[in-house]
C-alpha cells in the first residue's frame, strides 16, 4: 500500500519530466485530433503514429502511444454523439442514445457527461491499476514456460471469441494472426519459414506494415464511395456541454455502474472493449423503470457505455504490462510498441522498467485531465474537423501511411507489404471477418511459439503437463468452459430459435 | 457485396480458409516436423495450418441452415469462390486507385525519390473517389506532398532521397 503510493510518486516525477510530459501531450492531442476525424479509430490513429517512436526513447514513446489511445478513444465518442459516425467499434452503442440527444439539441450536454463519465470511470481504472498490478506480478513470478503458454491460450481463446461477430470466424482470424507471426527466420535452427523465398520476409513480417494494412488501407477500400458526406449543422459551444442538474442525477449512477462493468472486465484478459459497451448498455436499459426511452436520447444510455470503456481501457493494461496478455488489438499494438523498443513485457516489466510502468500510470492521470482540458476550449474546432469530406482524408492519410511504414525500416518492401494486407483484409471484411484477432495473434504468436518449445522441452515432449500443473490446469478449465459456453449458445441458436436474430449479428452490425 | 448471399460468403470464407491451411500445412511439413521433445521449426506453422482448416471446414458445415439442403451436393465449395468473385460489386475504380497509389509510391520511392512517390500515392489515390476531378486530385497531390516532405524530409531525416534517378 505505501509501496504503491511511493511508486506513484516516483511515477508522477517521471511522467512530469519536460521531456516525457511533451510526448505525453502531443500524444492525447494527437490522438483526440486523429480519433475525431471519420472512419479512423484509435487502432488506426496508433498504426499511423507507430513509426514516430522509432524516433524517441522508450518511456516518452509508450507515454505517447497510451495518450494516443485514449486521446483517440475520446474523439470517437465526440463524432459518435455528433454524427452518429462511430470510428471505434465501442462507441457504436454511444450512437444509440448520443445522437438522438444531439438531435434533441442536447449534443452538448452528452459530451459533456461522456467527458465526466469518461474521467471518473479513468481514474478508477487507474487506482485498480495501482493496486492490483503489484498482486498480480507475486502470482506471475510464479509462472513457467507451461502456465504462460496456456494463460496466452486463454486469452487468444477469449479475444477471438467474445469480440465481435462468428467465434468460429473470430478464431480463424486468431490463427491467421499466429500463422502471420510464424513466418521468418526460426529462431532456434535459423530456417526461413513461409517467405515465398523472398529474403526480405526474413525477419519476419513488419508490424506497422500489417496494421496499416489491415486498419489502415482496408478499411478505405471497404468504406470508399460508401460513405455519404454528412453536412454537420450542429453547433456545439462550450456553455452547451454543461448537463443540467436533472441530467446528472440521471447519469450518476448508470456511470458508476458501467465503470463498475469496465473494470470487471478490463481484468479478463481477451474481452474486447465493444462486448463491454454492449453489457453496459443493456445492463442499464434492464435496471432502468422507463427501458422505452433507451434509443431515443437517454442520458444513461451514453454515460454508462462510455463509463465502461474507459474504465475497461485502463484496467486492461494490467494484463497487458505486467503478463504480457493483451486484453484487445489495441494493447496487442502497444505490447508490439514495447517490443520493438527492446522491452519484453511481463512480471520483470514492473522491477525492472520502473520508469515505464509507473510513469505510465502516473501519466495516465496527467492525460485524462489534459483531456478535459482541451476538449472544453477546443470542442468547437472538432466539430469543424468532423466536417473534414472523406475523398480529401484518406489519400492523405494514404501518404502518411506508406511514408510512415518506410521510416520504420528504410523498406519499400514493407510497403507493398501493406498493399497486400489491405486488400487481403478488405478481402476479409467483405467476407465478415473481423481484422482485430489477427494483430493478438501476431503479437502473441512468436512468444507463444518459444514458450510452447520451451515447455515441452521441460516435460520432455509430454502435452499433459498443460493440465498437471495447477495454475496451468485453471487456465485449461477456463479455455475449456469458453468452448463449452460457445458451443452451448450455437446449439441453443440453431436448435431451439433458428428463426430469431442472434445477438451476434446484431452486435456485428 | 449486398448481391451476396449470406451463406455464399460463408462458404468463399471457408473455401479460402481450408485453401490457405493446406498450403500452410504443406509448407510447414517440408521444414522438418520433429518430434514433440524437440520440435523442429515446421511443426507450429504445420499444426496452424491445420487448425486453419478444420475451423475453415467448421464454418463451411455450419452455415446457415435455410439452405442447407442446397449446399449439400457438395463440390460447390471451390466453385462458389470463383462465381462469388464475379458477382462482388466491391468498389473496383475504389480499390483499383487506392491500391494503385501504395504500389506506385513503392515503385517510383524506388525509381524516383520521396516527391513524384508521395505526389502519385496521393493523385492515383484520391481519384478513386468518384466525385474526383484530376484538377481537385493535382492539387491535394501537390499540397500533401509539399507538407509530407516538410515534416518527414527537413523535419524527421527519412532516409529516402527527395529525388533519385534508376
Amino acid at each position: 500500500m505505501e509501496q504503491s503510493l511511493t511508486d506513484l510518486l516516483y511515477g508522477f516525477s517521471v511522467a512530469l519530466e519536460p521531456g516525457n510530459l511533451m510526448w505525453s501531450v502531443f500524444g492525447v492531442l494527437i490522438g483526440n485530433l486523429i480519433g475525431v476525424l471519420p472512419g479512423m479509430g484509435a487502432l488506426t490513429t496508433i498504426s499511423i503514429l507507430l513509426p514516430l517512436t522509432y524516433f524517441i526513447a522508450p518511456v516518452p514513446a509508450i507515454l505517447m502511444l497510451a495518450g494516443i489511445f485514449y486521446g483517440s478513444q475520446y474523439g470517437g465518442a465526440i463524432g459518435a454523439i455528433l454524427l452518429n459516425l462511430p470510428s471505434h467499434p465501442p462507441h457504436a452503442v454511444t450512437c444509440l442514445d448520443g445522437y438522438p440527444m444531439t438531435k434533441a439539441g442536447r449534443g452538448g450536454a452528452a459530451l459533456g457527461v461522456t467527458m465526466m463519465a469518461s474521467f471518473f470511470a479513468a481514474s478508477v481504472g487507474i487506482i485498480v491499476m495501482i493496486f492490483l498490478s503489484p498482486l498480480l506480478v507475486d502470482v506471475a513470478f510464479k509462472f513457467g514456460p507451461t502456465e504462460i503458454c496456456s494463460i496466452m491460450l486463454l486469452g487468444l481463446l477469449a479475444g477471438a471469441t467474445m469480440s465481435r461477430g462468428s467465434p468460429l470466424k473470430g478464431i480463424a482470424m486468431t490463427l491467421f494472426g499466429l500463422i502471420c507471426g510464424a513466418v521468418g527466420t526460426d529462431v532456434i535452427t535459423g530456417t526461413q519459414r513461409l517467405t515465398f523465398g523472398l529474403t526480405e520476409l526474413g525477419d519476419g513480417m513488419e508490424l506497422t506494415a500489417l496494421c496499416m494494412g489491415l486498419f489502415g488501407v482496408a478499411d478505405f477500400l471497404v468504406t470508399i464511395n460508401r460513405v455519404a458526406a454528412k453536412p454537420v449543422r450542429v453547433k456545439v459551444r462550450m456553455a452547451d456541454m454543461r448537463p443540467t442538474r436533472a441530467e446528472l442525477k440521471q447519469a450518476f449512477w448508470p456511470m458508476i455502474r458501467g465503470t463498475a462493468i469496465g473494470t470487471l472486465f478490463g481484468a479478463m484478459p481477451g474481452t474486447g472493449p465493444t462486448i463491454t459497451t454492449f453489457i453496459a448498455y443493456a445492463f442499464e436499459r434492464k435496471l432502468s423503470k422507463t427501458p422505452a426511452r433507451f434509443g431515443t436520447g437517454a442520458i444513461e444510455g451514453v454515460a454508462s457505455p462510455e463509463a465502461s470503456a474507459h474504465a475497461k481501457t485502463q484496467v486492461d493494461f494490467i494484463p497487458t504490462m505486467s503478463l504480457g496478455i493483451p486484453g484487445d488489438a489495441v494493447m496487442a499494438l502497444l505490447l508490439g510498441g514495447l517490443i520493438l523498443k527492446g522491452i519484453q513485457p511481463g512480471p520483470q516489466l514492473i522491477t525492472e522498467h520502473r520508469d515505464i510502468f509507473w510513469g505510465l500510470i502516473a501519466s495516465f492521470w496527467i492525460g485524462n485531465v489534459l483531456l478535459v482540458v482541451l476538449n472544453v476550449p477546443l470542442i468547437g474546432v472538432w466539430v469543424r474537423m468532423l466536417q473534414v469530406p472523406f475523398k480529401f482524408l484518406y489519400p492523405t492519410a494514404l501518404l502518411f501511411i506508406c511514408i510512415g511504414v518506410y521510416s520504420t525500416r528504410n523498406s519499400l518492401f514493407d510497403v507493398a507489404e501493406v498493399a497486400a494486407f489491405g486488400a487481403l483484409g478488405a478481402v476479409f471484411l467483405k467476407l465478415e471477418f473481423s481484422l482485430a484477432p489477427i494483430i493478438l495473434g501476431f503479437v502473441l504468436g512468436p512468444m507463444l511459439e518459444e514458450n510452447f518449445r520451451r515447455a515441452m522441452l521441460l516435460s520432455r515432449g509430454d502435452a499433459m503437463v498443460f493440465f498437471e500443473r495447477p495454475i496451468s490446469a485453471g487456465f485449461m478449465t477456463a479455455c475449456g468452459l469458453l468452448l463449452a459456453v460457445q458451443l452451448v449458445s450455437y446449439w441453443r441458436k440453431t436448435i431451439l430459435a433458428a428463426p430469431a436474430p442472434q445477438p451476434e449479428e446484431l452486435m456485428s452490425e | 457485396m449486398q448481391s451476396l448471399k449470406p451463406s455464399c460468403k460463408e462458404r468463399i470464407g471457408a473455401a479460402l480458409l481450408i485453401a490457405m491451411g493446406l498450403g500452410i500445412m504443406n509448407a510447414g511439413y517440408s521444414y522438418e516436423l520433429g518430434t514433440l521433445r524437440h520440435m523442429g521449426p515446421g511443426l507450429v506453422p504445420f499444426a496452424l495450418g491445420a487448425m486453419l482448416s478444420l475451423v475453415g471446414l467448421l464454418i463451411g458445415a455450419t452455415t446457415g441452415g435455410g439452405d442447407r439442403a442446397r449446399r449439400l451436393p457438395g463440390h460447390e465449395v471451390g466453385h462458389g469462390a470463383g462465381q462469388g468473385e464475379a458477382q462482388t460489386d466491391a468498389d473496383w475504380r475504389g480499390w483499383l486507385c487506392i491500391l494503385g497509389g501504395v504500389v506506385s509510391f513503392v515503385l517510383l520511392g524506388h525509381f524516383g525519390g520521396l516527391v513524384p512517390a508521395s505526389f502519385a500515392a496521393v493523385f492515383l489515390s484520391a481519384l478513386g473517389d468518384r466525385e474526383a476531378t484530376l484538377r481537385e486530385s493535382a492539387g491535394l497531390a501537390a499540397a500533401t506532398t509539399a507538407a509530407g516532405v516538410a515534416i518527414f524530409h527537413y523535419g524527421l531525416h527519412l532516409q529516402l532521397p527527395l529525388f533519385r534517378w534508376g
